[in-house]
């Protein structure tokens, strides 16, 4: 093991990850006064937040009547009730506040004729609790994301915060059930670098790259979840593997829903409209879930469009050039590169695409990671996590469009001031545990000189067609049993991995089989969580049981996964009250869009 | 002086390079030469060149060189990540010309071999990662965020007018790719001074913000005979620019606006 | 190897300011007159009836031409000095060369200049007489 050089760090907090959410943590920290490094495997604004397109939600109401409280009773319905009521309270309420910190800091939001941040519709978002329709997506254009991890990465610069870039985090280290910091690798030199910090946040994003078709960038491998499994914690609702209806047809790239914002309809191999059949008052505007469930059934009953009757219409051009140009510049130019299609012209070929993990590291909205100790609810000390890396939960079963942006500031933002509250810049750390950095050393080492028989790319590739397959849009009892069978069976071959590339300077092949480590792990927690759960709600939609069962499955599921890959299941509750009296809670209710 | 030649060591090694043969029964071939620089092993960089089936790969550049990585060599090391164009890390020069892997589709290039280079005059790390710190220095140099001294309003947005907003937008649209930069010989001669395209964009970005109240000590800053009059309108910024972001067009406004408040 | 951080090596001594602004529109004011100046010289060259000595001094004293050839040569020579500095300051980054260099241009394109200006002057005050 002496072959690694180790260099040693201490900071206030360690912050894995830069992008949205780790980006505006980073850059509380510093304004807090706590020494921070942000640690991170990409140049900041190569993070995947960059992507994001329609916008960032908040009831501005700066184009008609809007209420957070709306806004929150929407979350909650998005979320099929299984989002935490007094967490989306936090975020509704605070979006407001959010977005106009984000224009302070200069982010060049779209304007109004009056010149105000121009905001959108969006699917599932309503005023007067579901009477009409919500323009509460504030947008810059269709590169929202974009401007938004520019703007806090020129932020983080403006406060000096510290980076420490092309560095790939291997693993925690843990001490008696707490987190000490954490382990990273230098691509640049191959050194290894041990951070201890009072507090490590972990803003890693998600993984939808355990699937085959996603619209997630190829860095979406939710190293944050890998971690925290290894570490023996659970993670929290990753059954609900949210579904985009709009990537594009093969290449898997984002349409954004302000598309459908702005006016856009699908339509099927008739020519029809038939979101009007799905979701009568929505319609195009229905909530995520509820659209792609849609689109699969009109392929599933021969009503596809294209030569293999398999995918679907996204049809733009009757908004005309002028609003296309202004306002969706950006999906233009991706349509004609990666569909060959002019949307002034033709229609978009679309098909449902895994785009956001709901599920991920349990926390308090504080962002404090939890597990269960002796059955109860204990805050994981020194471990934090936001973003969609995190499960606080906000968007329980289903996300709603845009809220994925506010997530990020908003619990990235609390992330900072919660550590302001508990921790006590330079304070003294206890010396890390001698044998802290062996987990990551020693897979780092086995891994780098394996040499058995299957290329790292031929596991990941195995891996994601059994989650494209077994782990879909729709799922039964049976195809979930055939999916963990075969994943577990894929997770073993693991063992038998073979990475080439012997290196220590830029190693993509080392970096990708620990990624694959960390695909693996959460691949299984969500096709055997899937298969647990014997109801259907939200984004998790079981054919063999397709009620929404609240009387036993109103509840989170915890999931760990063992070295073998095996799955223990427990529960945490929903919570269903409000975190003041400003709102009343939202009871169950059937969701109709 | 100006280096107008390699050093010795950074200079290809013709013998050295490698031939991957396409798989048998491959139909439509074409062959991606790709350079090859491995630190560790001492030595020349080399291209290596891998023949792959077209039938069976992707319509994009990243896409081969994904295949290559995947399925040929996994030795390969590159930057890679959204894959639609928008998060930079795939900048390259593939067939001479600076652009995203992510985005060049392989039939746009003609039908001969498809010639693949790390990004053109910068540190390379390994293969086609090269060291982009300097890049990314010229581009905190310059500031690059809201600075006013009017405080903001405490519970509503700055408002914009929307012309004013679309002065920005495009050139807010930037990825920090470094295409533009490292494909700008004036870039290539004064790296060291000439703070480049790309950061001037992000310079001209903020000069033109109607909400920022800096404009003049932002002009100030790039008034110097190498940060901003390096540009001798060459145009291979605007050319290279996989966003058709036309930076030269930027450079030529703050020169204009320093010409103008001379009198 | 510089050690120094890549801010620190990019902020440098900051900007010089000074006189970058003048020398660019220098350059494009001497380009802009010489456009008419030069196609005027031209012209006339092509248009004279023979190259003999005889004949090119006669045209140099006649009439406004001393003037226009004056200030053909004056802003030819400025305006090359500026290119020249230029091109010295693109591709030679020594300080002592540079200098060295940047004062050679200065010399010679004085030098060209005052021959220039005091030939004209010689051959139209000459033939006056």
């Amino acid at each position: 093991m002496s072959a690694y050089e180790i260099v040693d760090h201490t900071y206030d907090v360690i912050v894995v990850g830069a992008g949205g959410a780790g980006l505006r943590a980073t850059l509380g920290l510093a304004e807090a006064g706590l020494s921070t490094a942000c640690v991170t495997k990409v140049f900041p604004t190569r993070s995947h937040t960059v992507a994001a397109q329609g916008g960032i939600s908040a009831a501005l109401g700066n184009m008609g009547e809007d209420d957070w409280r709306w806004h929150m009773y929407d979350t909650v319905k998005g979320s099929d009730w299984l989002g935490d009521q007094d967490a989306i309270e936090l975020m509704c309420k605070h979006a407001m506040a959010a977005v106009i910190e984000l224009e302070h800091y200069g982010l060049p939001f779209s304007r109004t004729e009056d010149g105000h941040i121009y905001q959108r519709p969006f699917g599932g978002m309503t005023t007067q609790y579901g009477k009409g329709i919500a323009q509460r997506t504030c947008a810059a254009a269709d590169r929202t994301g974009h401007a938004m991890l520019h703007t806090l990465y020129q932020q983080s610069i403006r406060h000096q915060a510290e980076f420490f870039i092309e560095y790939f985090a291997i693993d925690l280290i843990m001490e008696n059930g707490a987190c000490r910091g954490v382990v990273a690798l230098d691509l640049a030199d191959g050194k290894v670098h041990r951070f201890r910090g009072q507090m490590t946040i972990l803003a890693t994003g998600g993984y939808g790259r355990a699937y085959f078709s996603c619209t997630g960038a190829h860095t979406c491998t939710g190293d944050g979840g890998g971690m925290v499994l290894r570490a023996g914690l659970p993670l929290e609702d990753m059954e609900f593997v949210q579904f985009h209806p709009t990537g594009i047809y093969g290449a898997g790239c984002l349409i954004t829903e302000g598309a459908r914002g702005e006016g856009g309809y699908l339509t099927n191999s008739q020519g029809e409209r038939f979101m009007e059949r799905y979701a009568p008052n929505a319609k195009d505007l229905a909530s995520r879930d509820v659209v792609s469930r849609a689109s699969t059934i009109e392929i599933r009953e021969g009503r596809g469009v294209g030569p293999l009757k398999d995918h679907i219409y996204l049809h733009l051009e009757h908004l005309g050039p002028q609003v296309i140009h202004e306002r969706l510049p950006g999906i233009t130019e991706t349509a004609r590169i990666f569909a060959g299609v002019d949307v002034t012209r033709e229609p978009i070929p679309i098909l449902p695409t895994v785009h956001y993990n709901m599920g991920g590291v349990p926390c308090t909205m504080h962002a404090e990671a939890v597990t269960l100790r002796d059955g109860k609810e204990a805050v994981v000390p020194g471990l934090m996590t936001v973003g969609e890396a995190a499960c606080v939960s906000v968007h329980g079963a289903n996300r709603l469009g845009s809220n994925s942006l506010l997530d990020l500031v908003v619990f990235g933002r609390e992330a900072a001031l919660h550590c302001k509250r508990l921790l006590t810049a330079g304070a003294a750390q206890r010396p890390l545990p001698r044998d802290g950095a062996e987990l990551a050393l020693s897979r780092l080492d086995r891994l780098r000189h394996a040499h058995g028989s299957r290329p790292t790319a031929a596991i990941r590739l195995e891996m994601q067609k059994i989650m494209q397959a077994d782990a879909a849009v729709f799922r039964t009892g049976e195809t979930l049993a055939q999916g963990v069978d075969k994943l577990s069976r894929t997770f073993a071959s693991f063992a038998d991995v073979s990475v080439s590339d012997r290196g220590l300077i830029w190693n993509t092949d080392l970096v990708e089989t620990l990624e694959l480590e960390n695909l693996l792990l959460q691949a299984l927690a969500t096709i055997h969580s899937a298969a647990n759960r014997r109801e259907s709600r939200g984004a998790h939609a079981r054919e063999d049981f397709p009620e929404r069962d609240d009387a036993h499955w109103l509840k989170h599921t915890l999931c760990w996964i063992d070295a073998q890959g095996g799955a223990r299941f427990d529960y945490r509750p929903v919570h269903l009250n409000t975190l003041t009296n400003e709102v009343e809670s939202f009871p169950p209710k059937a969701r109709s869009y | 002086m100006a280096e107008f030649r390699l050093p010795a060591n950074s200079r290809i090694d013709t013998r050295a390079g490698k031939h991957y043969p396409a798989p048998a029964g491959a139909k439509q071939v074409r062959v991606f030469r790709v350079y090859r620089f491995d630190p560790a092993a001492g030595g020349r960089p080399r291209v290596d060149s891998y023949a792959l089936d077209m039938e069976q790969c992707g319509p994009m550049v990243l896409d081969a060189l994904l295949k290559i990585k995947n399925e040929v060599d996994a030795t390969l090391s590159l930057r890679r990540s959204c894959r639609e164009g928008i998060c930079g890390s795939c900048a390259m020069n593939i067939n001479g010309v600076n652009t995203l892997a992510c985005t060049r589709s392989c039939a746009e290039l003609g039908s001969g071999d498809i010639r693949i280079y790390p990004l053109p005059h910068q540190p390379v790390l390994k293969d086609l990662v090269t060291d982009l710190s300097d890049f990314y220095a010229q581009y905190a140099a310059v500031k690059p965020w809201l600075k006013t001294r009017t405080p903001p309003p405490p519970d509503r947005e700055r408002l914009q007018a929307k012309d004013d907003q679309l002065k920005i937008d495009r050139p807010s649209a930037c990825i920090l790719c470094a295409c533009c930069s490292t494909s700008c010989p004036s870039y290539w001669w004064n790296s060291e001074r000439y703070l480049g395209p790309a950061a001037l964009l992000a310079a001209y970005r903020w000069i033109i913000d109607s909400r920022d109240e800096a404009t003049g000590e932002r002009l100030d800053m790039v008034e110097d005979a190498f940060r901003l009059y390096r540009c001798h309108t060459i145009m291979n910024c605007a050319e290279a620019c996989p966003k058709d972001l036309n930076p030269a067009r930027a450079i030529g406004h703050i020169k204009q606006m320093l010409a103008e408040r001379q009198h | 190897m510089s050690l120094r951080t890549p801010l620190g090596r990019v902020l440098n001594h900051g900007a010089a300011r000074s006189g970058v602004v003048s020398h660019w529109i220098v350059e494009r004011v001497t380009g802009l007159a010489l456009a008419p100046l030069s196609i005027w010289l031209l012209v006339q060259l092509l248009a004279l009836p023979a190259s003999d000595y005889a004949s090119v001094t006669t045209w140099i004293a006649a009439g406004w031409n001393p003037v226009w050839l004056t200030l053909t040569v004056l802003l030819a020579a400025w305006h090359s000095w500026q290119g020249v500095q230029v091109v010295v300051e693109d591709y030679v980054h020594g300080f002592a060369a540079k200098t060295l260099l940047l004062l050679l241009s200065a010399f010679a394109h004085a030098l060209v200049a005052a021959s220039g200006v005091y030939a004209i002057l010689h051959v139209a005050f000459r033939s006056t007489t």
